[in-house]
C-alpha cells in the first residue's frame, strides 16, 4: 500500500506546476466552504440569540382572548398559575419570566410606526438588560456623536421607553424626547399613553425591528387587563435541545389542567393575532411555542442563504471536478507507458486504479486540509474583529449590526472529507480508463 | 372695590353662556334628534370619495359604492377607483365585519373599529348615528365656531358599551341643529381625532315617511399624526330599497371579477 502513496506523491511533485494550481483551487473553494458554513452557523446563533434575548423564551406558553370572533388580543389571564405548573412539571428551567406584548402605533412629532411593544418587569430582565447596548448618538441622529446618552437601568419603569436605533431614527427622537403609544383595550376602545425615551439601543437585526420595551403595568394600564395577566410565560432550559421535549410535555399536560391549547403552529405570535379574526371562537386559549417559532419569519433569511452557499459551492465544485479529471486524463496519457510496464511485470488492474486515486486523493486531502484550515483561521479571525456591517439592509439579512461567524472542527473536517471525496471521484473515470488499458498496447504507445 | 368689578365682569362674561345652558334631557333629546334625524329605516346607497392626505405620502383618492341596510345593521363598501384598489370591499353582517381582495380571492374578518382602505376613516363614520344609545351627553357651553352659534356638548360612553372613543366633543349649530364639528379623545383623554362637517343635506325618505340628514362632506383630522387627514365627499344619495343580493358576500366577489 505505502508504495502505492511514495509513487503517487511523486508523481505529483513531479507535475509541479499543475500540482500547485489545482491544489490551489482546491484549497480556496475548501476555504470558502469553511467561510460560508461558518456565516451560515452565526446566522443560526444570531437568530437563536435573538430571538431567545428579544422575543422569546426556549419554550414559551402564550395565548390569545378573544372578546368577539372578529377581535383578538395577545394575553393570557392568571399567569402565576401558569407559572406554577412550569415550576411543577419543567425541571429543566433555568429561570422563567413572564412579558406582557402588545401591538401599536408609535407616534413622534415627526413620524409613527407599527411595532410591538414588550412589556417588562425589570427585576426578571438582567438577560435582556446585559444584552442590550445603548446605540451611540450617530446611529440615530443625523451629526450625532460618538457619546451614548441614555440610562438602561430605567428600562421597563413607568412612563419610560427603550427603543432601538433604526426606530428612533425613523421617529426621529433621541434620549429625553417624548413619544406616544396609541392601541385599543381588550374592549376595542382607543388608548394612548405618553414615554420619555430612557435609551436608545444598538439595533439586533430583523429582529429588533418590530420591539420595544416597556413597564409591564403600563402596558397592562394602556389594554386595562387584569393584573395577573401576561403575553407569555417564557421558559428558559437548561439545555436547547431539551426544547422539543418540553413542549410536548406541556402540550400533554395543559390540556388536562384544564387550558384549551391551540393546535401548534410554526409562526410568531403577531402572525397568528392577523389571522385569528378569522376563527369563529370567543375566550381564552393558549398557545405554545419555541424560540424556532417565534423566529420562523427569519428562516428565509438562512434558508436562502444556504441556497445561494450551495449553488456557489457547487458551480466551484464542478469546475475542481472538470479540472481534476482533465489533470488526471493528461497524468494517465503521460504516464500510459508505465503503466503499460507495471501491468507487463504483473500488477492487476485494480491496483493501476488504485494508483491513480490514490494520487488524486492525496492531493485533494492536502489541498483541501490547507484551505479549511486558511478557511477556519480568516473566520475566526473576521469574528474577532467585530466589523461592522454597513448597510441597513445587510443588517436585517445578517440578523446583526457586526459580521458573527462561528466556525467548529466539524466544519473543517466537513470540508476536507467532502473535498477528498469528490476530488477522489473525479479520477474515478481516468483512473479506469488507465487501469483498462492492455500492457502491449501501452507499451506500445510509448514506441 | 376693584375685586367687586372684577367678580361683575367674570359674572357678566358667564351670563351669555350659562342663559343658553341645556339641561341633561335637553341635550339627551339633541342626541336623539341627531340620530333621528341620520336614521334612514329603509336602505340607503351612495357615492363616496375618500381622500387620504398622509405625510411624505402622495394623496390617494378612493370612490366607493356605499350600502346600507341600518334596519339589521349591514353594510357593504365597494371600491371602485383608484384602478388597483377597485374592487376590494367590506361587508358587514351579523355584526362581523369583513373585507374582500379580489387579487388574492379571500376573506378576512376584521375588526369593528377597521380604518377603511388604510385611512382615518372608520366603519362608523358610514354607518348610522347611535350618540343617545351609546353615550350621556353634557352641556358645556354655547361658544361661537366662526360665525355660527353653536352647543358645545360633552359625550361619555355609557357602562359596559363599547365604542372606539369613550369621549366625544360635539358642536351642534344652534339654529339648525347641524353637527359642525366633533372630536374623539382616547382613554387616556388625548385628543385622536377632529372631524368637521361643512356640508348637510337632506332627503325625503318614503320609508322613513320624513327626512334623512347625510353629511355631504366629512373633514377628518389626524391629531395623533399631525399632517394626516380624510376627506369625505358624499355624493348621488340614493334612498329606494336595494336587492337583498347586495348585502352578500357572492355580489360582492361577482362585482370583483
Amino acid at each position: 500500500m505505502g508504495i502505492y502513496l511514495v509513487v503517487a506523491l511523486r508523481n505529483l511533485l513531479q507535475a509541479k506546476r499543475r500540482t500547485f494550481f489545482l491544489g490551489a483551487a482546491l484549497s480556496m473553494v475548501a476555504a470558502l466552504l469553511v467561510l460560508l458554513l461558518a456565516l451560515a452557523q452565526g446566522l443560526t446563533e444570531n437568530m437563536i440569540h435573538y430571538a431567545t434575548t428579544l422575543a422569546s423564551g426556549h419554550v414559551n406558553i402564550g395565548g390569545f382572548f378573544k372578546l368577539s370572533p372578529g377581535d383578538a388580543a395577545p394575553f393570557v389571564k392568571n399567569a402565576p398559575a401558569l407559572r406554577q405548573i412550569v415550576k411543577e412539571e419543567v425541571p429543566e428551567a433555568v429561570f422563567v419570566l413572564d412579558r406582557l406584548r402588545g401591538w401599536s402605533k408609535l407616534v413622534s412629532e415627526t413620524g409613527a410606526m407599527w411595532l410591538s411593544p414588550v412589556g417588562i418587569d425589570p427585576a426578571e430582565e438582567k438577560h435582556l438588560l446585559s444584552a442590550l447596548r445603548l446605540a451611540p448618538e450617530h446611529a440615530y441622529k443625523e451629526g450625532g456623536g460618538d457619546e451614548r446618552p441614555g440610562d438602561l437601568s430605567r428600562a421597563g419603569h413607568p412612563g419610560e421607553i427603550v427603543l432601538f436605533a433604526a426606530q428612533a431614527k425613523k421617529l426621529e427622537v433621541g434620549v429625553g424626547d417624548t413619544v406616544t403609544l396609541v392601541t385599543e383595550t381588550e374592549r376595542g376602545v382607543t388608548n394612548s399613553a405618553d414615554f420619555h425615551v430612557a435609551a436608545v439601543v444598538e439595533d439586533m437585526g430583523m429582529m429588533s425591528a418590530w420591539s420595544v420595551f416597556i413597564s409591564k403595568r403600563t402596558l397592562l394600564d394602556l389594554y386595562r387587563i387584569a393584573p395577573d395577566s401576561t403575553g407569555a410565560v417564557m421558559i428558559y432550559l437548561e439545555d436547547i435541545a431539551q426544547t422539543d421535549a418540553v413542549l410536548a410535555r406541556l402540550q400533554k399536560i395543559l390540556p388536562e389542567r384544564g387550558y384549551t391549547v391551540l393546535e401548534h403552529k410554526s409562526e410568531p405570535f403577531w402572525q397568528k393575532l392577523e389571522q385569528l379574526p378569522n376563527e369563529d371562537w370567543t375566550g381564552g386559549r393558549l398557545d405554545l411555542t419555541t424560540w424556532e417559532d417565534e423566529a420562523s419569519f427569519l428562516k428565509w433569511v438562512i434558508t436562502a442563504f444556504n441556497g445561494v452557499s450551495f449553488f456557489l459551492i457547487a458551480v466551484l465544485l464542478v469546475i475542481i471536478v472538470v479540472g481534476i479529471m482533465n489533470t488526471m486524463f493528461m497524468s494517465v496519457r503521460e504516464r500510459t507507458g508505465e503503466v503499460g510496464t507495471l501491468r507487463a511485470i504483473g500488477m492487476g488492474r485494480g491496483r493501476v486504479l488504485g494508483m491513480f486515486l490514490a494520487e488524486a486523493s492525496i492531493l485533494g486531502l492536502f489541498a483541501s486540509t490547507a484551505g479549511a484550515l486558511v478557511g477556519g483561521g480568516l473566520a475566526l479571525a473576521i469574528d474577532a474583529a467585530r466589523i461592522s456591517v454597513p448597510s441597513d439592509a445587510a443588517r436585517m439579512v445578517l440578523l446583526s449590526d457586526v459580521i458573527h461567524l462561528s466556525t467548529s472542527g466539524a466544519h473543517v473536517a466537513a470540508a476536507v472529507i467532502a473535498f477528498t471525496v469528490v476530488t477522489a471521484l473525479s479520477a474515478l473515470y481516468p483512473a479506469w480508463r488507465a487501469a483498462k488499458l492492455r500492457p502491449v498496447t501501452a507499451i506500445q504507445h510509448v514506441s | 372695590m376693584r375685586k367687586l368689578l372684577i367678580a361683575l365682569a367674570a359674572l357678566a362674561a358667564l351670563l351669555p353662556a350659562t342663559a343658553g345652558a341645556l339641561t341633561d334631557e335637553e341635550t339627551l333629546a339633541l342626541l336623539k334628534e341627531q340620530d333621528q334625524r341620520q336614521r334612514q329605516t329603509g336602505d340607503f346607497q351612495a357615492l363616496a370619495f375618500i381622500e387620504r392626505k398622509e405625510k411624505d405620502k402622495n394623496d390617494l383618492v378612493y370612490e366607493a359604492v356605499v350600502y346600507r341596510r341600518d334596519e339589521n345593521d349591514k353594510l357593504v363598501i365597494l371600491f371602485l377607483q383608484p384602478k388597483e384598489e377597485a374592487g376590494k370591499g367590506y361587508l358587514r353582517i351579523d355584526n362581523s365585519m369583513f373585507f374582500y381582495d379580489p387579487s388574492v380571492g379571500k376573506w378576512e374578518r376584521k375588526t369593528e373599529r377597521e380604518r377603511i382602505a388604510g385611512t382615518d376613516s372608520r366603519r362608523q363614520d358610514f354607518d348610522e348615528s347611535r350618540l343617545a344609545e351609546e353615550y350621556d351627553g353634557k352641556w358645556l357651553a354655547d361658544v361661537k365656531l366662526g360665525k355660527l352659534e353653536a352647543h358645545h356638548l360633552e359625550l361619555k360612553a355609557k357602562p359596559g358599551v363599547d365604542v372606539a372613543y369613550p369621549v366625544l366633543h360635539l358642536w351642534i349649530d344652534k339654529n339648525n341643529h347641524n353637527l359642525l364639528k366633533r372630536q374623539e379623545f382616547a382613554l387616556s383623554g388625548r385628543l385622536m381625532r377632529t372631524m368637521y362637517f361643512p356640508k348637510w343635506v337632506k332627503l325625503y325618505s318614503e320609508s322613513k315617511g320624513a327626512d334623512v340628514w347625510v353629511p355631504k362632506e366629512q373633514r377628518i383630522f389626524d391629531e395623533v399624526e399631525k399632517g394626516n387627514s380624510t376627506t369625505i365627499v358624499i355624493r348621488s344619495v340614493d334612498l329606494k330599497p336595494v336587492s337583498d343580493a347586495y348585502f352578500t358576500k357572492a355580489w360582492l366577489e361577482s362585482k370583483a371579477r
